[in-house]
């Protein structure tokens, strides 16, 4: 009876934005008097930093201080639509309506500055909320008096709307094909788990996770490295811990209360090692790319491969519980080979559990 | 200073970790009513009689409503993809998994609402349910809808179908097959917030929700049909959210608040109990994923054939939004020329499931992933190198016929093996992720890249 080390690796690749699209974000963008900037958009921030990106956004895209700008994503009244905050479509789709919103309203203050300095708002630019003229960077004007002349001298109202959809992309029912890129990008990532197994008590621990993600941009890398852990988190409770079901397909035993649900905690957290590479999408703001949703996709498979690497068996039913574990352990089952066929896990396939009957209803086409 | 690229603090973070974020159940409102609502305590049942009249009369109960009292209750998450509404917000005849909502009712307090659940009468008659999707098509297996074991929309087929190229070619002319059985199973969502609304209906006739909900343009929405209503009735107050991950796409506790509301004529709050959250709330998906992947013995898959069931639990919701997503994902972050995918979407008496984090690609890069490291192993190949020859290159095709314009399979493979300190052989070391030729473009894959609809991936 022994620990045993392993490693197991795993890449992947994640779509960002609603499979086949058709999801529309919208945004609007108004100044005060005094330049300071109010965002409006419906973008719902479930904890993974929305506001604070799409702030970032804004800023850069309008030439302001990050603390000039407040967004309020508050309730339905004053923001326009966002499909919602899922399918890892935040800082792609509904970055670009806030940036699209922003660079209307910059058109519209470097407008009133070309009136107010009397120059062609094509020679002016605007940076750290100031409005310069190209090559004469002394002839300038601060965007808090771009924005009181608006309001105060030509009475009116600096703002900007932005909305970002790509088109639904139909699918072809008998092949399963596109005629347009059904995702705004795609995300991809490596994954490489370090394991210790515990032959006589079929426990796994997870040593460390080395993972890198190519999200396009980072627009804000401290956020990126909170959803790279975070996720690895739910990745190491999907791959190990948690389970809905214990007895699955069985709907007994189900946990009611935290103390009876495996949720990750601190204890189980791993050494974690990110890595992040750049590699800028065409049309996402700034380059970015998502990371959201993919974040806890290659845990399980890196884990159990690990598994497989350090004691000799294949998991291939998550998680990987020390039952499981054991009982791999205990049957050290061969794959079946016919020919040139190697069939691993035939006890639990469709065509050994159900009736010969039934089986065949699958696989009517 | 530009902001982008800089690593500001979050802007909530502060209140968050302070104790100052105001959440739903923060809000205070006067004259509030409490709810509960009767479930299922069955996973297959008719429902042969109501009776909710003692609850009605019970001191302190303001509203009782079942199916009845909703102006529309079958509703469908995906109607406007074409996919008709299933599920009723309140059971209506029937019962298809343990906790499915009956009745709710609006009292005082929360302890007067847990005992006008008591008072409702229900007469069941129970039916045997289904659990293992493997057996929904089997004679006598209990079928959860009249209309069949399987979800029969897409298009004309009751399976999400992938054909590319030629698959009985690719595995007569492979040397080895390799079969696997992949089984990723449900978790809960778990979030610290349990679903939790507070609607108040204002003196102009309006509702305002506070709503803990992802998406609340999406929930405005969902409200709306099921009351009729235009959506300039309803104001949903929310943005800020105590855990999602997916979970709070469904709109769960909202509709039923607002019908109370709309009845009592009072604001009403429902937050759902622990183990509500737990028992009755939906879950991610289990699936049973069947790959053979046909390969030659230096390591190239020439073709793959899958066979996925997906355990969609009682009705719909976006199940079938998640199995296309599967299918569009299922060669993973590599390029397989030949390809037969058949996905079905298979009722089940549990909880309905729902969007979880990965929704739909989790389960298939799982299934993808470890039969890559079962194929290295078969082979004697090195499961980096078995990778990184079929990875996506820049010009490949995928499955469902987009060109790739910039993958990055081979670069976050490359950066990994370095942080490891794992030793690529030279030519896996230099490998880039331009379009294939020399050795990296075998027989097979030549004229892949012709197969498109002229589809550029990004």
């Amino acid at each position: 009876m022994a620990k045993h080390r392993g490693r197991g690796v795993a890449t992947i690749e994640y779509p960002t934005g609603m499979n086949q699209n058709g999801d529309p974000s919208q945004a609007w963008v108004k100044l005060k008097p005094d330049g300071r900037v109010d965002v409006f958009a419906g973008t719902v921030d479930i904890g993974q930093g929305s506001k604070t990106v799409h702030t970032q956004i804004v800023a850069d895209a309008l030439g302001v201080p990050y603390d000039w700008v407040t967004m309020d994503n508050s309730n339905t009244d004053s923001s326009p639509l966002c499909t919602g905050t899922f399918a890892s479509r935040g800082t792609f789709i509904g970055g670009n309506a806030v940036r699209f919103a922003a660079e209307r309203a910059r058109e519209r203050v470097l407008d009133i500055a070309g009136r107010e300095m009397e120059i062609d708002p094509a020679d002016l630019e605007i940076a750290d909320g100031e409005v310069s003229a190209k090559g004469a960077p002394d002839r300038k004007l601060s965007v808090g008096d771009v924005a009181a002349a608006a309001t105060w001298t030509y009475g009116e109202l600096i703002t900007g709307t932005g909305a970002a959809m790509k088109p639904f992309a139909e699918v072809n029912d008998d092949t399963g094909s596109v005629t347009v890129e059904p995702h705004a990008a795609i995300s991809y990532a490596a994954c490489v788990a370090e394991v210790e197994v515990d032959d006589e008590t079929g426990e796994v621990t997870v040593l460390r996770l080395v993972q890198v993600y190519d999200v396009g941009h980072a627009i804000n890398p401290t956020l990126v490295e909170g959803q790279i852990e975070g996720g690895a988190m739910m990745g190491l409770g999907l791959g190990l811990l948690e389970a809905a079901y214990p007895y699955y397909p069985s709907p007994e035993h189900r946990g009611s209360e935290f103390g009876a649900y495996l949720a990750p905690g601190m204890e189980d957290l791993p050494e974690i090692d990110n890595v992040i590479l750049e590699n800028p999408s065409e049309d996402g703001p700034y380059g970015a790319k998502a990371i959201g949703e993919m974040a806890n996709n290659a845990q399980p498979p890196a884990i159990c491969s690990a598994i497989h690497d350090a004691v000799g068996v294949w998991v291939t039913e998550c998680p990987a519980t020390p039952e499981r574990v054991l009982r791999a352990l205990q049957a050290k089952q061969e794959p079946r080979r016919d020919g040139k066929r190697v069939i691993f896990d035939g006890e639990i396939s469709l065509a050994r559990v159900a009736s010969e009957e039934g089986a065949a209803e699958f696989a009517r086409t | 200073m530009k902001a982008v690229g800089a690593r500001l603090p979050r802007y909530d973070g502060l209140a968050h970790v302070t104790g100052r974020t105001t959440y739903v159940d923060d809000v205070r409102a006067p004259g509030l009513l409490w709810t509960k609502a009767l479930r299922s305590p069955h996973h297959s049942a008719r429902i042969v009689n109501i009776d909710t009249s003692r609850a009605e009369q019970h001191p302190g109960v303001r509203a009782v409503i079942t199916q009845a009292d909703v102006p529309q209750n079958v509703y469908g998450h995906l109607e406007a993809l074409g996919v008709p509404a299933d599920e009723p917000l309140l059971a209506d005849g029937e019962v298809r998994y343990r906790g499915q909502p009956i009745a709710a009712v609006a009292a005082e307090d929360e302890a007067t609402a847990r005992e006008a659940l008591e008072l409702i009468t229900v007469e069941y008659e129970e039916r045997e349910p289904l659990f293992d999707i493997r057996l929904a098509f089997d004679p006598g297996a209990p079928t959860v809808h009249e209309w069949g074991p399987v979800f029969p929309h897409f298009g004309p087929h009751r399976q999400r179908r992938v054909r590319k190229g030629d698959v009985e070619g690719a595995f007569d002319r492979a040397h080895v097959i390799v079969e696997g059985v992949y089984r990723p199973g449900a978790i809960e969502h778990v979030p610290i917030e349990p679903q939790t609304a507070l609607v108040v209906p204002e003196a102009d006739g309006r509702l305002t929700i506070y709503s803990c909900t992802q998406a609340m343009y999406f929930s405005m929405g969902v409200v709306a049909q099921h009351l009729q209503l235009p959506l300039n009735r309803l104001k949903f107050v929310g943005g800020t959210v105590g855990g999602g991950f997916g979970g709070k796409v469904d709109t769960a506790s909202e509709t039923i608040s607002a019908l109370l509301a709309l009845k009592a004529q009072r604001p009403v709050k429902w937050r759902w109990t622990r183990e509500e959250e737990f028992l009755a709330s939906s879950t991610r998906a289990p699936w049973h994923i069947e790959l053979a992947d046909a390969v030659t013995e230096d390591g190239w898959i020439l073709g793959r054939r899958t066979l996925t069931l997906h355990d969609a639990g009682a009705y719909t919701r976006f199940s079938s939004y998640g199995l296309t997503k599967h299918a569009f994902h299922h060669a993973g972050a590599y390029t397989i020329p030949n390809v037969h995918f058949d996905g079905f979407v298979v009722y089940s008496n549990r909880v309905p499931t729902t969007a979880m984090r990965g929704f739909g690609v989790t389960s298939v890069s799982y299934a993808v992933e470890l039969h890559m490291s079962r194929i290295a192993e078969v082979l004697g190949m090195d499961p980096w190198e078995l990778r990184l020859k079929n990875a996506n290159r820049i010009g490949d095709v995928t499955p469902n016929l987009v060109r790739l314009k910039d993958p990055s399979t081979v670069p976050v493979m490359q950066a990994a093996a370095e942080r490891v300190g794992v030793e690529l052989r030279p030519e896996y070391r230099s490998m880039s992720s331009e379009p294939r030729s020399g050795d990296l473009l075998p027989e097979h894959l030549v004229g892949n890249a012709g197969q498109t609809n002229g589809t550029e991936a990004r």
